[in-house]
């Protein structure tokens, strides 16, 4: 059960955000830059039967989902950061509050910041004509995908910011993850792709799964088996990047 | 492992606030800055620890404080074991150590209500408290303004005050009034005093400043090279060095450790 102390440290990590929120922000920007500019570039080949009857607006909002994330997680722990440099860690290691939620901490405030921008891109890309299949199954569907997905990210960049001991280092998760937009189905269909390679790669890619689930959800143009391969996999790197994050706990210098 | 003590003629029972037995602690760099510590300090006992620099004062602070392990040996704060029970301890003891823990970015009502609330003080006790605070520590003009933007010896005023905000039953100051004025000084030593008599709270102290300790403490150990070379009173610390002529703990400091060198 969470107490009242861990409650306080996880409103005080949301406070800061709000009060320094540079990281969700770009994230958000990075997001909406992907939305509305390749929508406006290249929507066009949205009118491809491979792209089904949404056209390319639906298809291509899950990466504003997954991108968002990305950012945000570069940004990931610089509450926790920020209290390692000034020593405040230590004061705060010293209250009676469970010495792991000093690390939680900081990590869902970062997931919930990324799901908080993740309502707000919902709204907007339904308001520039993405087509939500199930109705509001669809846009829960959407936000559990993305609360598994930041909830990974920020996890592992913060396990890492806590081992280096430097708030740069959170950003080497998203350099990593980057790559794997562009080996997956990102910008077109698995129907589309004609390197052979490409395609036997994105389907060992996580994001595949993750962007093919979201599709599902939204204009139907991929399988169930999709979603629930995301839901599996993504909550099994969410718990894995939580437990990463933890065990770096006893590195931080008191 | 609570020890009673009856004196004649007036009946004084004293119980063990902090037992250690034995504490090791060898850093990987092979220093040993821990060698067999063992001591017993009483309930409402004022007790000062010390020592040259790198003589394992800190070390045995971060030990008690449950921020560093120790490698061997054990001890109990108020008959409580560190292993398996380090949350009650933390609400049972105040923390002021060397350097200033403090949030740049937050207030200094903020911090202190914050940091009573973390210890579970409700929100409007935890204000109340914080006014008290401020009010002793004489932060009343500095209330608004962000921890970061204080000069040194108010930071170190909100340092000392934060550790107090839960009313500790144990205090470990860890050379608390570094970079405080004579007055702000002489105003926290008054706190603690009063804490330390009226409501009979244990206070350890390591302190580079001897006279603060000869004025305000009763006990006192010496360690020096990881290992306690002396436990007892200070009267008897200054007996000790000098049977023939009373010295200030300064001057008797000076003399044992300029002895024990040489040797």
């Amino acid at each position: 059960m969470i107490n009242s102390a861990s409650f306080l440290l996880i409103k005080r990590c949301i406070v800061k955000l709000i009060k320094q929120p540079a990281s969700p922000l770009t994230g958000f920007g990075m997001s909406l830059f992907f939305l509305l500019v390749y929508n406006a570039g290249i929507g066009g080949i949205g009118d491809l039967e491979a792209f089904g009857n949404a056209g390319y607006l639906s298809f291509v909002f899950p990466i504003t989902i997954i991108s968002l994330a990305m950012g945000s997680s570069a940004g990931a722990g610089q509450t926790l950061n920020a209290d390692m440099q000034s020593g405040y860690f230590k004061r705060l290691y010293l209250s009676p509050a469970p010495r792991t939620i000093l690390v939680l901490a900081p990590i869902i405030a970062d997931t919930l910041s990324s799901l908080f921008f993740s309502m707000l891109l919902i709204a907007i890309g339904a308001a520039f004509g993405v087509v939500f299949k199930f109705g509001l199954l669809s846009v829960l569907g959407v936000l559990l995908l993305s609360f598994l997905w930041s909830l990974t990210l920020c996890g592992f960049s913060s396990g890492v910011m806590i081992r280096t001991g430097q708030h740069q280092s959170a950003s080497i998760v998203t350099n990593a993850v980057f790559p794997l937009l562009f080996l997956s189905t990102t910008f077109l269909p698995r129907e589309l792709m004609q390197a052979k390679w490409l395609l036997a790669v994105s389907w060992a890619n996580p994001v595949t799964y993750v962007l093919e689930g979201n599709r599902y959800l939204l204009a139907g143009t991929s399988s169930a088996v999709f979603f629930y391969l995301a839901v599996l996999i993504l909550g099994v790197t969410s718990v894995l990047s939580v437990i990463y994050a933890l065990s770096g706990a006893g590195k931080i210098k008191v | 492992m609570r020890l009673l003590y009856f004196c004649h003629p007036i009946i004084l029972i004293m119980i063990s606030e902090i037992i250690i037995g034995n504490v090791c602690k060898k850093y990987p760099n092979g220093i040993e800055a821990l060698k067999d510590v063992s001591l017993e300090i009483f309930k409402g006992q004022f007790f000062t620890l010390l020592g040259p620099n790198g003589a394992g004062k800190s070390t045995l602070v971060r030990i008690l404080t449950t921020l560093a392990r120790k490698d061997s040996g054990h001890f109990l704060i108020a008959g409580l074991d560190p292993e398996t029970d380090y949350r009650k301890i933390q609400k049972l003891i105040g923390v002021a150590l060397q350097d200033n823990e403090i949030d740049p970015a937050g207030t200094v009502e903020n911090l202190l209500i914050f940091q009573a609330r973390l210890f579970g003080i409700s929100a409007k006790d935890a204000t109340q408290k914080a006014g008290v605070l401020i009010e002793l520590f004489e932060l009343g003009n500095e209330c608004r303004k962000k921890a970061g933007e204080l000069s040194g010896g108010n930071k170190r005023r909100l340092h000392c005050a934060l550790a107090l905000v839960h009313k500790p039953q144990v205090l470990f100051l860890d050379e608390p009034t570094v970079g405080m004025d004579p007055l702000a000084r002489a105003n926290f030593w008054e706190i603690i005093t009063q804490m330390n008599q009226t409501e009979n709270v244990t206070v350890f102290l390591t302190t580079q400043y001897l006279e603060e300790a000869d004025r305000y403490a009763s006990n006192m150990a010496l360690i020096n090279e990881g290992k306690i070379c002396y436990n007892g009173t200070i009267a008897g610390f200054k007996k000790m060095v000098n049977p023939d002529r009373t010295l200030s703990l300064d001057d008797a400091y000076l003399k044992y450790i300029k002895t024990n060198h040489r040797q």
